[in-house]
Protein backbone atom coordinates (compact mmCIF):
# COMPACT_ATOMS: atom_id res chain seq x y z
CA UNK A 1 0.00 0.00 0.00
CA UNK A 2 1.43 3.37 -0.35
CA UNK A 3 1.39 6.20 1.90
CA UNK A 4 2.79 8.90 -0.03
CA UNK A 5 1.38 12.47 0.24
CA UNK A 6 0.80 15.62 -2.23
CA UNK A 7 1.91 18.53 -0.72
CA UNK A 8 0.51 21.70 -0.56
CA UNK A 9 2.09 25.22 0.33
CA UNK A 10 0.34 27.72 2.70
CA UNK A 11 -2.56 29.32 1.31
CA UNK A 12 -1.46 33.42 1.28
CA UNK A 13 -5.36 34.39 1.82
CA UNK A 14 -4.69 36.60 -1.65
CA UNK A 15 -7.80 37.10 -3.29
CA UNK A 16 -6.30 39.34 -6.68
CA UNK A 17 -3.38 37.61 -8.81
CA UNK A 18 -1.70 38.64 -11.89
CA UNK A 19 -2.29 35.52 -13.57
CA UNK A 20 -4.80 32.42 -12.84
CA UNK A 21 -4.59 28.76 -14.48
CA UNK A 22 -6.98 26.53 -14.51
CA UNK A 23 -6.48 23.34 -14.48
CA UNK A 24 -3.47 21.66 -12.98
CA UNK A 25 -2.21 18.95 -15.73
CA UNK A 26 0.84 19.32 -17.57
CA UNK A 27 -0.11 22.20 -19.54
CA UNK A 28 -1.41 23.93 -16.30
CA UNK A 29 1.38 23.82 -14.56
CA UNK A 30 3.93 24.37 -16.95
CA UNK A 31 2.40 27.63 -17.55
CA UNK A 32 2.69 28.19 -13.41
CA UNK A 33 6.18 27.22 -13.59
CA UNK A 34 7.41 29.78 -16.10
CA UNK A 35 5.16 32.37 -14.67
CA UNK A 36 6.26 31.59 -11.48
CA UNK A 37 9.95 31.84 -12.78
CA UNK A 38 8.69 35.58 -14.07
CA UNK A 39 7.74 36.54 -10.68
CA UNK A 40 3.98 36.94 -11.44
CA UNK A 41 1.68 36.23 -8.93
CA UNK A 42 -0.38 32.66 -9.92
CA UNK A 43 -3.28 30.90 -9.11
CA UNK A 44 -3.60 27.44 -10.20
CA UNK A 45 -7.34 25.81 -9.88
CA UNK A 46 -7.78 22.50 -9.59
CA UNK A 47 -11.41 20.49 -8.89
CA UNK A 48 -9.50 17.03 -8.63
CA UNK A 49 -5.89 16.62 -7.68
CA UNK A 50 -2.84 18.22 -8.63
CA UNK A 51 -1.64 16.60 -11.71
CA UNK A 52 -4.85 16.42 -13.81
CA UNK A 53 -6.00 13.46 -15.86
CA UNK A 54 -2.25 12.62 -15.89
CA UNK A 55 -3.06 10.88 -12.70
CA UNK A 56 -4.99 8.73 -14.01
CA UNK A 57 -2.67 6.94 -16.36
CA UNK A 58 -0.51 4.03 -14.53
CA UNK A 59 2.23 4.89 -16.64
CA UNK A 60 3.90 7.70 -19.32
CA UNK A 61 6.23 5.76 -21.66
CA UNK A 62 6.88 8.57 -24.02
CA UNK A 63 7.45 11.38 -22.07
CA UNK A 64 11.38 12.27 -22.84
CA UNK A 65 13.60 11.83 -20.03
CA UNK A 66 12.10 8.97 -18.37
CA UNK A 67 13.58 6.28 -20.47
CA UNK A 68 11.74 3.27 -17.97
CA UNK A 69 8.53 5.07 -18.09
CA UNK A 70 6.46 7.18 -15.01
CA UNK A 71 3.58 6.58 -12.95
CA UNK A 72 0.83 9.88 -13.91
CA UNK A 73 0.41 10.36 -10.48
CA UNK A 74 3.91 10.31 -9.82
CA UNK A 75 4.26 12.87 -12.51
CA UNK A 76 1.14 14.74 -11.17
CA UNK A 77 3.19 15.20 -8.03
CA UNK A 78 6.38 16.38 -9.56
CA UNK A 79 4.64 19.22 -11.64
CA UNK A 80 3.13 20.42 -8.56
CA UNK A 81 5.81 20.75 -6.47
CA UNK A 82 7.95 22.26 -9.44
CA UNK A 83 5.01 25.03 -9.51
CA UNK A 84 4.89 25.80 -6.05
CA UNK A 85 8.55 25.81 -6.04
CA UNK A 86 8.53 29.26 -8.12
CA UNK A 87 5.64 30.50 -6.12
CA UNK A 88 2.72 29.09 -8.13
CA UNK A 89 -0.73 28.85 -5.28
CA UNK A 90 -2.49 25.61 -6.35
CA UNK A 91 -6.53 25.63 -4.98
CA UNK A 92 -8.26 22.47 -4.82
CA UNK A 93 -11.19 24.40 -5.84
CA UNK A 94 -13.30 23.90 -8.77
CA UNK A 95 -13.99 26.94 -11.23
CA UNK A 96 -17.58 27.10 -11.41
CA UNK A 97 -17.77 30.76 -13.53
CA UNK A 98 -15.62 33.09 -15.24
CA UNK A 99 -16.74 36.55 -15.98
CA UNK A 100 -14.47 37.60 -18.54
CA UNK A 101 -16.36 40.76 -19.71
CA UNK A 102 -14.27 43.06 -17.88
CA UNK A 103 -11.01 43.10 -16.29
CA UNK A 104 -9.72 41.55 -13.72
CA UNK A 105 -11.50 38.67 -14.88
CA UNK A 106 -13.77 37.43 -12.51
CA UNK A 107 -13.58 33.46 -11.14
CA UNK A 108 -16.16 31.81 -9.78
CA UNK A 109 -15.52 28.73 -7.47
CA UNK A 110 -17.05 25.86 -5.34
CA UNK A 111 -15.22 27.82 -2.41
CA UNK A 112 -15.05 31.42 -3.11
CA UNK A 113 -14.36 34.20 -6.06
CA UNK A 114 -11.25 35.65 -6.76
CA UNK A 115 -9.93 38.32 -10.04
CA UNK A 116 -7.15 38.27 -11.72
CA UNK A 117 -5.36 40.28 -14.40
CA UNK A 118 -4.81 37.70 -16.86
CA UNK A 119 -6.41 33.58 -17.38
CA UNK A 120 -4.94 30.75 -19.18
CA UNK A 121 -7.33 27.70 -19.36
CA UNK A 122 -6.02 24.41 -19.21
CA UNK A 123 -8.95 22.10 -18.25
CA UNK A 124 -8.12 19.13 -20.77
CA UNK A 125 -10.85 16.87 -21.88
CA UNK A 126 -13.28 14.65 -21.18
CA UNK A 127 -14.34 10.75 -22.29
CA UNK A 128 -16.74 10.97 -25.09
CA UNK A 129 -19.84 9.56 -24.48
CA UNK A 130 -21.83 7.22 -27.25
CA UNK A 131 -24.62 8.20 -26.93
CA UNK A 132 -26.83 4.69 -26.96
CA UNK A 133 -29.34 3.45 -25.45
CA UNK A 134 -28.22 2.00 -22.11
CA UNK A 135 -25.60 4.47 -21.57
CA UNK A 136 -26.72 6.91 -19.20
CA UNK A 137 -28.98 3.99 -17.44
CA UNK A 138 -25.97 1.78 -16.79
CA UNK A 139 -23.16 4.77 -16.07
CA UNK A 140 -21.43 3.70 -12.78
CA UNK A 141 -23.43 0.69 -12.74
CA UNK A 142 -20.77 -1.17 -14.59
CA UNK A 143 -20.09 1.04 -17.19
CA UNK A 144 -17.00 3.24 -16.40
CA UNK A 145 -14.61 5.71 -17.45
CA UNK A 146 -11.66 5.36 -15.02
CA UNK A 147 -9.88 1.73 -14.47
CA UNK A 148 -7.37 3.14 -12.30
CA UNK A 149 -10.52 3.96 -9.79
CA UNK A 150 -12.81 1.44 -10.76
CA UNK A 151 -10.70 -2.19 -12.16
CA UNK A 152 -10.81 -3.78 -8.78
CA UNK A 153 -14.90 -4.47 -9.39
CA UNK A 154 -14.32 -6.44 -11.93
CA UNK A 155 -11.97 -8.90 -10.85
CA UNK A 156 -12.54 -12.36 -12.83
CA UNK A 157 -14.94 -11.01 -15.14
CA UNK A 158 -15.60 -10.03 -18.60
CA UNK A 159 -15.47 -6.64 -20.07
CA UNK A 160 -15.50 -5.05 -23.21
CA UNK A 161 -13.33 -1.47 -23.87
CA UNK A 162 -14.50 0.58 -26.06
CA UNK A 163 -12.05 2.40 -28.32
CA UNK A 164 -8.27 1.24 -29.50
CA UNK A 165 -6.93 4.24 -29.47
CA UNK A 166 -4.19 5.10 -26.88
CA UNK A 167 -5.93 5.23 -23.64
CA UNK A 168 -8.14 2.82 -24.98
CA UNK A 169 -4.93 0.60 -25.27
CA UNK A 170 -3.49 1.34 -22.18
CA UNK A 171 -6.25 0.79 -20.05
CA UNK A 172 -7.27 -2.68 -21.44
CA UNK A 173 -3.80 -3.60 -20.67
CA UNK A 174 -4.08 -2.53 -16.86
CA UNK A 175 -7.52 -4.07 -16.66
CA UNK A 176 -5.84 -7.15 -17.75
CA UNK A 177 -4.52 -7.42 -14.23
CA UNK A 178 -7.89 -7.93 -13.03
CA UNK A 179 -10.69 -9.28 -15.07
CA UNK A 180 -10.91 -12.47 -16.85
CA UNK A 181 -11.21 -11.46 -20.28
CA UNK A 182 -11.54 -7.67 -22.16
CA UNK A 183 -12.92 -7.61 -25.60
CA UNK A 184 -11.75 -4.00 -27.46
CA UNK A 185 -14.68 -3.06 -29.74
CA UNK A 186 -13.03 -0.17 -32.35
CA UNK A 187 -15.25 0.88 -34.82
CA UNK A 188 -12.41 1.76 -37.43
CA UNK A 189 -10.57 -1.37 -39.38
CA UNK A 190 -7.94 -1.10 -37.63
CA UNK A 191 -6.45 0.51 -34.12
CA UNK A 192 -5.20 3.61 -33.67
CA UNK A 193 -3.05 3.26 -30.77
CA UNK A 194 0.85 3.45 -31.02
CA UNK A 195 2.06 0.09 -32.80
CA UNK A 196 4.41 -0.69 -29.50
CA UNK A 197 0.76 -0.84 -27.80
CA UNK A 198 -1.44 -2.72 -30.15
CA UNK A 199 2.01 -5.67 -29.95
CA UNK A 200 1.54 -5.66 -26.28
CA UNK A 201 -2.25 -6.24 -26.87
CA UNK A 202 -1.96 -8.92 -29.04
CA UNK A 203 0.48 -10.84 -26.93
CA UNK A 204 -2.22 -10.44 -24.09
CA UNK A 205 -3.52 -13.79 -24.16
CA UNK A 206 -6.87 -11.68 -22.31
CA UNK A 207 -7.39 -9.55 -24.80
CA UNK A 208 -9.40 -9.79 -28.08
CA UNK A 209 -9.67 -6.73 -30.44
CA UNK A 210 -12.80 -6.23 -32.46
CA UNK A 211 -12.37 -3.85 -35.12
CA UNK A 212 -14.97 -2.40 -37.78
CA UNK A 213 -17.62 -3.11 -35.00
CA UNK A 214 -19.51 -0.97 -32.80
CA UNK A 215 -21.05 -1.06 -29.46
CA UNK A 216 -25.14 -0.49 -30.21
CA UNK A 217 -26.31 -1.11 -26.73
CA UNK A 218 -25.61 -1.59 -23.04
CA UNK A 219 -28.12 -3.97 -21.37
CA UNK A 220 -29.31 -5.33 -17.66
CA UNK A 221 -31.30 -4.76 -14.92
CA UNK A 222 -29.89 -2.85 -12.13
CA UNK A 223 -26.24 -3.66 -13.12
CA UNK A 224 -24.65 -4.03 -16.48
CA UNK A 225 -24.87 -7.74 -17.84
CA UNK A 226 -24.29 -7.67 -21.33
CA UNK A 227 -23.46 -5.21 -24.59
CA UNK A 228 -24.74 -5.63 -28.21
CA UNK A 229 -21.90 -5.08 -30.92
CA UNK A 230 -22.84 -4.41 -34.49
CA UNK A 231 -20.69 -5.87 -37.02
CA UNK A 232 -20.30 -2.98 -39.65
CA UNK A 233 -19.61 -4.76 -42.53
CA UNK A 234 -22.17 -7.63 -42.48
CA UNK A 235 -24.75 -5.76 -40.03
CA UNK A 236 -24.70 -8.74 -37.55
CA UNK A 237 -25.21 -7.94 -34.35
CA UNK A 238 -24.27 -10.03 -31.55
CA UNK A 239 -24.97 -10.19 -27.53
CA UNK A 240 -21.93 -10.21 -25.12
CA UNK A 241 -22.16 -10.93 -21.82
CA UNK A 242 -19.64 -8.50 -19.33
CA UNK A 243 -20.32 -7.30 -15.93
CA UNK A 244 -18.04 -4.40 -16.80
CA UNK A 245 -17.63 -1.60 -19.84
CA UNK A 246 -14.55 0.88 -20.13
CA UNK A 247 -15.63 3.91 -22.44
CA UNK A 248 -12.71 5.55 -24.53
CA UNK A 249 -13.96 6.65 -27.79
CA UNK A 250 -12.21 9.88 -28.42
CA UNK A 251 -12.31 13.11 -26.03
CA UNK A 252 -14.76 16.23 -26.17
CA UNK A 253 -13.29 19.30 -24.69
CA UNK A 254 -13.99 20.70 -21.08
CA UNK A 255 -15.13 24.13 -22.39
CA UNK A 256 -18.42 24.37 -20.07
CA UNK A 257 -16.65 27.73 -18.35
CA UNK A 258 -15.89 29.55 -21.79
CA UNK A 259 -18.50 28.45 -24.27
CA UNK A 260 -20.48 31.62 -24.50
CA UNK A 261 -17.20 33.71 -24.46
CA UNK A 262 -14.84 32.41 -26.54
CA UNK A 263 -14.16 31.50 -30.13
CA UNK A 264 -14.49 27.79 -30.95
CA UNK A 265 -13.93 25.15 -33.64
CA UNK A 266 -16.77 22.85 -34.70
CA UNK A 267 -15.84 20.27 -32.38
CA UNK A 268 -15.87 22.86 -29.79
CA UNK A 269 -11.77 22.70 -28.98
CA UNK A 270 -11.02 26.32 -27.80
CA UNK A 271 -9.65 28.44 -31.14
CA UNK A 272 -6.09 29.91 -30.37
CA UNK A 273 -3.47 31.21 -32.47
CA UNK A 274 0.43 30.31 -32.08
CA UNK A 275 0.86 32.39 -29.08
CA UNK A 276 -2.14 30.59 -27.75
CA UNK A 277 -4.08 33.84 -27.62
CA UNK A 278 -8.14 33.09 -27.58
CA UNK A 279 -10.24 35.64 -29.28
CA UNK A 280 -10.22 37.66 -25.64
CA UNK A 281 -7.38 39.69 -24.71
CA UNK A 282 -5.65 38.56 -21.98
CA UNK A 283 -7.20 34.92 -21.62
CA UNK A 284 -4.98 32.12 -22.94
CA UNK A 285 -5.53 28.75 -23.76
CA UNK A 286 -3.52 25.71 -23.83
CA UNK A 287 -3.30 21.86 -23.78
CA UNK A 288 -5.90 19.21 -24.73
CA UNK A 289 -8.47 21.83 -24.35
CA UNK A 290 -7.47 23.77 -27.71
CA UNK A 291 -7.95 22.97 -31.48
CA UNK A 292 -4.01 20.82 -31.19
CA UNK A 293 -3.29 18.03 -33.68
CA UNK A 294 -1.80 16.01 -31.00
CA UNK A 295 -2.65 15.56 -27.54
CA UNK A 296 0.16 13.47 -24.87
CA UNK A 297 1.63 15.07 -21.81
CA UNK A 298 4.74 16.33 -24.16
CA UNK A 299 2.63 18.73 -26.42
CA UNK A 300 0.55 19.69 -23.34
CA UNK A 301 3.95 20.83 -21.56
CA UNK A 302 4.88 22.36 -24.54
CA UNK A 303 1.79 24.67 -24.79
CA UNK A 304 2.21 25.43 -21.10
CA UNK A 305 5.23 26.60 -21.40
CA UNK A 306 4.34 29.62 -24.33
CA UNK A 307 0.90 30.23 -22.56
CA UNK A 308 2.67 30.86 -19.60
CA UNK A 309 5.16 33.07 -21.40
CA UNK A 310 2.50 34.64 -23.60
CA UNK A 311 0.80 35.43 -20.49
CA UNK A 312 4.05 37.54 -18.90
CA UNK A 313 4.55 39.26 -21.96
CA UNK A 314 0.55 40.35 -21.72
CA UNK A 315 0.94 41.33 -18.37
CA UNK A 316 4.56 43.27 -19.03
CA UNK A 317 3.00 45.17 -21.68
CA UNK A 318 -0.28 46.30 -19.86
CA UNK A 319 2.30 47.79 -17.36
CA UNK B 1 12.85 2.78 6.64
CA UNK B 2 8.84 3.32 7.35
CA UNK B 3 5.74 3.28 5.42
CA UNK B 4 5.98 7.05 5.36
CA UNK B 5 8.78 8.60 3.51
CA UNK B 6 11.33 10.55 5.70
CA UNK B 7 10.63 13.90 3.17
CA UNK B 8 6.55 13.24 3.70
CA UNK B 9 7.31 12.81 7.91
CA UNK B 10 9.29 16.19 7.52
CA UNK B 11 6.54 17.93 5.44
CA UNK B 12 3.90 16.36 7.69
CA UNK B 13 5.39 17.35 11.14
CA UNK B 14 5.77 21.11 10.16
CA UNK B 15 2.06 20.01 9.08
CA UNK B 16 0.39 19.18 12.01
CA UNK B 17 3.03 21.50 14.09
CA UNK B 18 1.17 24.52 12.28
CA UNK B 19 -2.41 22.94 12.27
CA UNK B 20 -2.90 20.95 15.64
CA UNK B 21 -3.65 23.62 18.00
CA UNK B 22 -5.60 20.58 20.41
CA UNK B 23 -4.99 17.16 20.85
CA UNK B 24 -6.36 14.64 18.33
CA UNK B 25 -6.28 10.49 18.78
CA UNK B 26 -6.53 8.22 16.00
CA UNK B 27 -8.90 5.54 17.72
CA UNK B 28 -8.20 2.34 15.56
CA UNK B 29 -10.18 -0.57 15.84
CA UNK B 30 -8.37 -3.72 14.59
CA UNK B 31 -9.09 -7.63 13.82
CA UNK B 32 -6.94 -9.11 16.34
CA UNK B 33 -7.81 -13.00 15.28
CA UNK B 34 -7.02 -12.39 11.67
CA UNK B 35 -3.73 -10.07 11.75
CA UNK B 36 -3.31 -9.55 8.00
CA UNK B 37 -0.98 -7.77 6.33
CA UNK B 38 -3.73 -4.98 5.39
CA UNK B 39 -4.65 -4.19 9.06
CA UNK B 40 -1.00 -4.87 10.60
CA UNK B 41 0.55 -2.06 7.90
CA UNK B 42 -2.90 0.05 9.29
CA UNK B 43 -1.43 0.04 12.59
CA UNK B 44 1.97 0.47 11.17
CA UNK B 45 1.01 3.48 9.57
CA UNK B 46 -1.08 5.13 12.46
CA UNK B 47 1.84 4.73 14.90
CA UNK B 48 4.34 6.63 12.68
CA UNK B 49 1.75 9.08 12.42
CA UNK B 50 1.08 9.63 15.78
CA UNK B 51 5.15 10.10 16.09
CA UNK B 52 5.08 13.16 14.16
CA UNK B 53 3.25 15.51 16.94
CA UNK B 54 2.60 15.31 20.49
CA UNK B 55 -0.85 17.14 19.91
CA UNK B 56 -1.48 13.18 17.87
CA UNK B 57 -1.84 9.89 19.96
CA UNK B 58 -2.86 6.34 18.45
CA UNK B 59 -5.64 4.14 20.83
CA UNK B 60 -6.21 0.46 20.15
CA UNK B 61 -9.10 -1.18 20.10
CA UNK B 62 -10.49 -4.70 19.45
CA UNK B 63 -12.79 -5.16 16.74
CA UNK B 64 -14.48 -7.62 19.46
CA UNK B 65 -15.18 -5.01 22.12
CA UNK B 66 -18.83 -4.49 20.81
CA UNK B 67 -19.87 -2.15 23.44
CA UNK B 68 -17.16 0.24 22.39
CA UNK B 69 -17.67 0.14 18.76
CA UNK B 70 -21.45 0.79 19.61
CA UNK B 71 -20.97 3.87 21.87
CA UNK B 72 -18.80 5.02 19.48
CA UNK B 73 -21.28 4.68 16.74
CA UNK B 74 -19.23 2.29 14.41
CA UNK B 75 -20.65 -0.51 12.19
CA UNK B 76 -18.07 -1.76 10.58
CA UNK B 77 -14.56 -3.11 11.30
CA UNK B 78 -11.29 -2.25 10.69
CA UNK B 79 -12.04 1.38 11.25
CA UNK B 80 -10.17 4.59 12.26
CA UNK B 81 -11.77 6.88 13.43
CA UNK B 82 -10.06 10.53 14.22
CA UNK B 83 -11.09 12.55 17.53
CA UNK B 84 -10.58 15.59 19.75
CA UNK B 85 -13.05 18.37 21.48
CA UNK B 86 -14.21 19.00 18.51
CA UNK B 87 -17.47 17.80 17.35
CA UNK B 88 -17.78 16.00 14.70
CA UNK B 89 -17.90 11.84 13.35
CA UNK B 90 -15.03 11.70 10.65
CA UNK B 91 -14.15 8.26 10.48
CA UNK B 92 -12.21 5.29 8.12
CA UNK B 93 -13.52 2.09 7.19
CA UNK B 94 -10.75 0.34 6.25
CA UNK B 95 -7.19 1.65 5.29
CA UNK B 96 -6.55 5.07 3.61
CA UNK B 97 -3.68 4.04 1.53
CA UNK B 98 -3.09 5.75 -1.97
CA UNK B 99 -5.06 8.49 -3.12
CA UNK B 100 -7.12 8.37 0.37
CA UNK B 101 -3.63 9.52 2.23
CA UNK B 102 -4.15 12.92 2.13
CA UNK B 103 -7.37 12.51 3.57
CA UNK B 104 -6.18 10.49 6.54
CA UNK B 105 -4.16 13.84 6.69
CA UNK B 106 -6.93 16.83 6.30
CA UNK B 107 -9.11 15.08 8.77
CA UNK B 108 -6.35 15.03 11.76
CA UNK B 109 -5.59 18.65 10.81
CA UNK B 110 -9.46 19.35 10.56
CA UNK B 111 -9.67 17.86 13.95
CA UNK B 112 -7.11 19.74 15.17
CA UNK B 113 -8.32 23.05 14.25
CA UNK B 114 -11.62 25.01 13.24
CA UNK B 115 -11.35 24.75 9.99
CA UNK B 116 -14.16 24.41 8.13
CA UNK B 117 -13.54 24.59 3.96
CA UNK B 118 -17.33 25.22 3.05
CA UNK B 119 -19.16 27.68 1.66
CA UNK B 120 -20.93 29.91 3.62
CA UNK B 121 -24.02 29.34 2.54
CA UNK B 122 -23.37 25.40 2.58
CA UNK B 123 -22.54 26.19 6.00
CA UNK B 124 -26.16 27.51 6.73
CA UNK B 125 -27.63 25.15 4.80
CA UNK B 126 -26.30 22.40 7.17
CA UNK B 127 -26.75 23.83 10.49
CA UNK B 128 -30.32 23.41 9.65
CA UNK B 129 -30.26 19.78 9.21
CA UNK B 130 -32.24 18.60 12.20
CA UNK B 131 -32.27 14.74 11.42
CA UNK B 132 -29.09 12.50 11.40
CA UNK B 133 -27.56 11.56 8.39
CA UNK B 134 -25.12 8.91 7.71
CA UNK B 135 -22.67 9.61 4.95
CA UNK B 136 -20.94 6.91 3.66
CA UNK B 137 -18.11 7.28 0.81
CA UNK B 138 -17.04 4.10 -1.25
CA UNK B 139 -13.88 4.53 -2.31
CA UNK B 140 -10.55 2.46 -3.74
CA UNK B 141 -7.36 3.62 -3.12
CA UNK B 142 -6.75 4.11 -6.84
CA UNK B 143 -9.18 6.59 -7.39
CA UNK B 144 -8.00 10.44 -7.54
CA UNK B 145 -12.01 11.47 -7.58
CA UNK B 146 -12.63 10.17 -4.29
CA UNK B 147 -10.91 12.13 -1.80
CA UNK B 148 -12.78 15.51 -2.90
CA UNK B 149 -15.92 13.19 -1.79
CA UNK B 150 -14.85 12.38 1.74
CA UNK B 151 -13.52 15.37 2.76
CA UNK B 152 -17.18 17.05 1.90
CA UNK B 153 -18.41 13.72 4.21
CA UNK B 154 -15.84 15.02 6.92
CA UNK B 155 -16.32 18.67 6.88
CA UNK B 156 -20.41 18.37 6.45
CA UNK B 157 -20.18 16.26 9.42
CA UNK B 158 -17.50 19.01 11.45
CA UNK B 159 -20.31 21.83 10.52
CA UNK B 160 -23.53 19.54 11.99
CA UNK B 161 -22.74 17.24 14.09
CA UNK B 162 -26.12 15.26 13.55
CA UNK B 163 -24.09 14.04 10.01
CA UNK B 164 -21.58 11.20 10.57
CA UNK B 165 -18.82 11.07 7.60
CA UNK B 166 -17.26 7.78 6.54
CA UNK B 167 -14.78 6.99 4.26
CA UNK B 168 -15.58 3.10 3.46
CA UNK B 169 -12.91 0.83 1.15
CA UNK B 170 -14.80 -0.72 -1.07
CA UNK B 171 -12.75 -3.35 -2.09
CA UNK B 172 -11.98 -4.71 1.94
CA UNK B 173 -15.94 -4.19 2.23
CA UNK B 174 -16.90 -6.09 -1.29
CA UNK B 175 -20.25 -7.55 0.42
CA UNK B 176 -21.49 -3.81 1.78
CA UNK B 177 -20.32 -3.02 -1.83
CA UNK B 178 -22.52 -5.63 -3.67
CA UNK B 179 -25.22 -4.82 -1.41
CA UNK B 180 -25.58 -1.06 -2.34
CA UNK B 181 -24.12 -1.82 -5.98
CA UNK B 182 -21.10 -0.20 -5.58
CA UNK B 183 -18.87 -0.73 -9.47
CA UNK B 184 -17.92 2.76 -9.81
CA UNK B 185 -16.45 5.19 -6.94
CA UNK B 186 -16.68 7.65 -5.84
CA UNK B 187 -20.41 6.04 -4.52
CA UNK B 188 -21.82 7.98 -1.94
CA UNK B 189 -24.54 5.83 0.43
CA UNK B 190 -26.66 8.16 2.70
CA UNK B 191 -28.06 6.20 5.72
CA UNK B 192 -27.45 2.70 4.02
CA UNK B 193 -30.36 3.55 1.45
CA UNK B 194 -30.32 5.82 -1.41
CA UNK B 195 -26.99 6.96 -2.93
CA UNK B 196 -25.45 9.04 -5.51
CA UNK B 197 -22.02 9.13 -7.61
CA UNK B 198 -19.27 11.49 -7.83
CA UNK B 199 -16.54 14.47 -7.40
CA UNK B 200 -18.96 17.70 -6.49
CA UNK B 201 -18.57 20.80 -4.98
CA UNK B 202 -20.06 20.73 -1.42
CA UNK B 203 -23.26 22.64 -2.60
CA UNK B 204 -24.12 20.02 -5.36
CA UNK B 205 -22.98 17.63 -2.73
CA UNK B 206 -25.23 18.96 0.09
CA UNK B 207 -28.31 18.86 -2.84
CA UNK B 208 -27.39 14.97 -3.38
CA UNK B 209 -27.05 14.23 0.17
CA UNK B 210 -30.52 16.19 0.70
CA UNK B 211 -31.92 14.46 -2.31
CA UNK B 212 -31.44 10.78 -1.40
CA UNK B 213 -33.57 11.96 1.82
CA UNK B 214 -36.78 11.92 0.11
Amino acid sequence: MDFSIQKKEKDSGRKHFAAAIIGSGPAGLTAAIYLGRSKVETVVFEKVIPGGYVVNVEKIENYPGFVEGIAGEQLGKLYAKHAEKFGAEIKCEEVTKLELNETPFRILTSLGSYTSDSIILATGTSNRKLGIPGEEEFTHKGISFCATCDAPFFEGENVIVVGAGNSGAQESLYLSRFAKHITIVELLEFPTAEPILIDRLNENERIDLLTSHSVTSFNGDKLLSSVDIKDIKSGEIKNIKVKGAFIYAGEVPNNDLVKDALKLDDKGFIVTDERLRTSIGGVFAAGDVRNTPLRQVATSVGDGAIAGHEAYRFLEERK
Amino acid sequence: MGLISEEDRKYLKEEFKNNLKREVKLLYFQQEESASEYSEQTKELLEELASLSNNLSLELESCDNAEKMKSEELTLCPSIKVKSERKGFVNFYGVPAGHEFISLVEAIKDMGSDNLSLPDEVIKDLKEIKERIDIKVFITHGCPYCPGAVRNAHQFSLANEKIKGSMVDANYFGELSMKHRVSSVPHIIINDRNGFMGNLPPSLFLDKVKEALK
